[in-house]
């Protein structure tokens, strides 16, 4: 019950400072519009309205049926969205993929309906960069397209060729018609194949009541900047623990028949709720102001909460054993922050500095936090992409609150 | 409290590093009694209440409080105890209302409970009025204020005060000084450390001096006198000096030395209450005026130089 008592007063005197809405709730927000707008400026136009991956497409080929059956197919993806380029934005295809334009170029040859219809070899020329997931992802995409197209031929082949041996075609041009009939109606028949798979978009939705704000980078600055601020909003609280050994009432406190375990936990559950709740208060204004889908996992995200409210609570304590004067917290707060914020990927996408600044970012456990939020509202993940990372958070969080009871002093 | 007695210190002894600064203290203090702890700064005070208090364990030695022994026992005393600390041990961005009702809930005191007594002990330290008011919009007195009425809150049988009077105004001290009076009359023991000897002086039924971690000397304010010896001195100054009047002084009973130097004289006497009567008597029979009188009764510092050989303030 007194655990209960110290943290009710902590957060009082929390409360009662007018630096805690700057640190816990006014900064956040800001700094979220302001890299939310420096990663995925708010989009207009074909983005806006779809969100499938663009790819440039150079038909050679006009007019032959297959290679026309093949750009309504990539039409119809769910994973890539084709773009028509002239033969001058068709020299551009690699700077345009290099600039994030397009994720890849896909070049339909001359004579390609032709080659297909035979059974000869040919193929698609694809310019993509299959380092990134983007261009991986748009060559599996192709993949599948062109197997549909590939299976409907074959298809037409056989409907054709059975025909042919039970009745037989009144010349070349009725074998003609039935080959088009046939391979017409297995491509409708792509349009509900007998297996799918749910592709989700890896994107921000769009915000309710029509706004039409869709931001890619809110889904990394929002994530970001409530693990950053989880940290930096500690410097109240590592300040009120600071305060409480200078003015002599921690050392009063044991004078009371309360034991030290009780102190630090009523600080240690202080320090949790107000990062509990201000983590709270941003994915709220996350999902329904910067249209970032936190809901679409409500446990996974709720259990990412509160493994990032104990691990920094656990920070906080830290810098309050550690800090022994006011200065001191604001110091240790600030190195904390920046360190954890820029290492972990809160500023920025682990994934686009390079495989061995990932790496070694993954060393912290923000880094996993930002993981565990974004296998959510960025990759689509489901409930089980977060225990890693909560589970990792938790470990850290542990061997925090060992260093902080070690270098913890009443006096 | 077990034979009346509560708090008893055996031995007691605190080793920090290469520091002794509690060397084998021993006292006992009888439950209803105001006990002071009188000394220079370093001379162990706060050290020692600072295990009494359960805040420190002792190299060596035990006490008991209430009872019970602050090694075996720590949190029976601590219920049984309230502490005033030296510093002003209290959160200064709540009021003092807030301030006694977290500290009320630290003794686990709850709900109506908690409520009467908060309003009883502003009341006690005289603070219903601004009881709303921040503590760190207050004075240094009122904020010591609040600072023991943190420590009265579940009615301890016994209070330790640690120099709860360290600079403040006069009124204050005052107040905080009757307040101690007033507990004790209601029937709270009262361990008071303080280098005010005029405090020790006034309050105390036992006062140890304490020295270099030692408690040189115990007892009554009367023992402690009696043990130096020391008698009371009369400063007089004269209108015109009469030799016939001073030799007569000289042989008035309870007279023990006199000194004279140009109408100023100064005498050495047992008792001034006897003998200040028949030095008026005296003057007028024989026309001389005493235009001043100062009585300067024995005190702890001369206890002290006698025992230590420096002045109690020199020392501070």
């Amino acid at each position: 019950m007194r655990i209960l008592d110290i943290a009710a007063k902590d957060i009082q005197q929390i409360l009662r400072d007018w630096k805690s809405a700057l640190f816990l709730l006014i900064m956040p927000v800001l700094f979220t519009i302001f890299f939310g707008l420096v990663f995925g400026p708010v989009t207009s136009g074909d983005r806006q309205r779809d969100p499938r991956l663009p790819i440039g497409l150079i038909n050679q080929d006009p007019g032959g049926q297959l290679s026309d059956s093949l750009e309504e197919l990539i039409g119809q993806s769910a994973v890539i969205r084709p773009i028509r380029l002239g033969q001058e934005a068709a020299e551009r295809a690699v700077d345009r993929i290099e600039q994030g334009d397009l994720v890849a170029v896909v070049r339909i040859p001359v004579g390609y309906s032709q080659a297909v219809s035979a059974g000869q070899p040919i193929s698609l020329e694809v310019i993509t960069n299959q380092q990134t997931p983007s261009g991986r992802t748009a060559l599996i995409a192709l993949d599948t397209v062109t197997g549909r197209l590939f299976g409907a031929v074959e298809s037409a082949h056989i409907s054709v060729e059975a025909y042919q041996s039970r009745i037989g075609f009144d010349g070349d041009a009725a074998r003609q018609t039935a080959f088009q009939e046939a391979f017409q109606r297995a491509v409708l028949a792509w349009g509900s194949p007998p297996l799918t798979v749910q592709v989700e978009q890896a994107t921000g939705t769009p915000a309710p009541g029509g706004r039409g704000v869709i931001s890619n980078g809110f889904t990394q600055s929002s994530a970001g900047m409530i693990v950053q601020f989880s940290v930096f909003g500690l410097i109240t609280s590592a300040m009120l623990l600071v305060l409480e050994r200078k003015n002599r009432c921690l050392q009063r406190l044991l004078t009371t028949p309360i034991s030290r375990a009780e102190v630090i936990g009523g600080h240690l559950l202080a320090m949790f709720l107000v990062v509990f709740v201000q983590e709270a208060l941003l994915i709220f204004l996350g999902q329904f102001a910067f249209g970032v889908n936190y809901l679409r996992e409500p446990l996974a995200i709720l259990i990412m909460m509160l493994a990032l409210a104990f691990w920094a609570a656990c920070l906080g304590l830290l810098i309050g054993a550690l800090a022994r004067k006011e200065d001191q917290v604001i110091v240790l707060c600030l190195g904390a922050m920046f360190f954890f914020s820029a290492l972990g990927g809160a500023w920025f996408p682990l994934d686009v500095a390079g495989k061995a600044f990932s790496s070694i970012g993954h060393v912290l456990p923000s880094a996993w936090a930002m993981d565990g939020f974004q296998n959510i509202i960025l990759r689509g993940m489901g409930f089980g992409s977060v225990l890693l990372p909560a589970g990792l958070l938790l470990v850290y969080a542990l061997a925090f609150f060992g260093l902080a009871l070690w270098r913890f002093s009443f006096e | 409290m077990p034979d009346g007695v509560a708090i008893r210190a055996q031995d007691l002894q605190k080793q920090f590093r290469a520091v002794s600064a509690v060397r084998g203290v021993s006292f006992e203090v009888r439950a209803g009694e105001i006990f002071s702890l009188l000394g220079p700064n370093g001379a162990g005070k706060s050290t020692t209440i600072a295990m009494l208090s359960c805040l420190l364990q002792p190299t060596q030695g035990d006490a008991s409080v209430c009872g019970h022994s602050i090694r075996q026992s720590p949190q029976r005393v601590k219920a049984c105890l309230g502490v005033v600390p030296q510093d002003i041990a209290l959160y200064l961005d709540l009021s003092a209302r807030e301030n006694l009702e977290f500290w009320g809930k630290m003794y686990g005191l709850r709900g109506a409970t908690l409520r009467q007594r908060v309003a009883e002990v502003l009341a006690i330290i005289g603070l219903t009025e601004r009881q709303k008011d921040k503590v760190g919009t207050f004075s240094g007195g009122m904020q010591r204020r609040v600072n023991i009425g943190a420590a009265l809150l579940h009615r301890p049988d016994v209070i330790i005060m640690d120099e709860p009077t360290v600079g403040i105004d006069p009124q204050s001290r005052r107040h905080i000084l009757d307040n101690v009076k007033e507990l004790n009359r209601q029937g709270m023991t009262v361990l008071y450390t303080t280098h005010y000897m005029e405090e020790a002086q006034e309050l105390s039924h036992q006062i140890a001096i304490m020295d270099q971690g030692k408690i040189i000397v115990c007892g009554t304010h009367a023992e402690l006198i009696r043990l130096v010896g020391e008698r009371t001195r009369l400063d007089l100054t004269l209108h015109s000096e009469d030799d016939a009047l001073v030799a007569c002084w000289r042989s008035i009973a309870g007279v023990h030395s006199l000194s004279a130097d140009h109408g100023r004289l100064t005498l050495l006497v047992d008792d001034s209450n006897l003998v200040l009567p028949r030095l008026f008597e005296t003057a007028a029979q024989v026309g001389v005026r005493i235009t001043s009188v100062t009585i300067e009764e024995p005190n702890l510092e001369a206890v002290f130089l006698h025992l230590t050989g420096k002045a109690l303030r020199d020392a501070l």
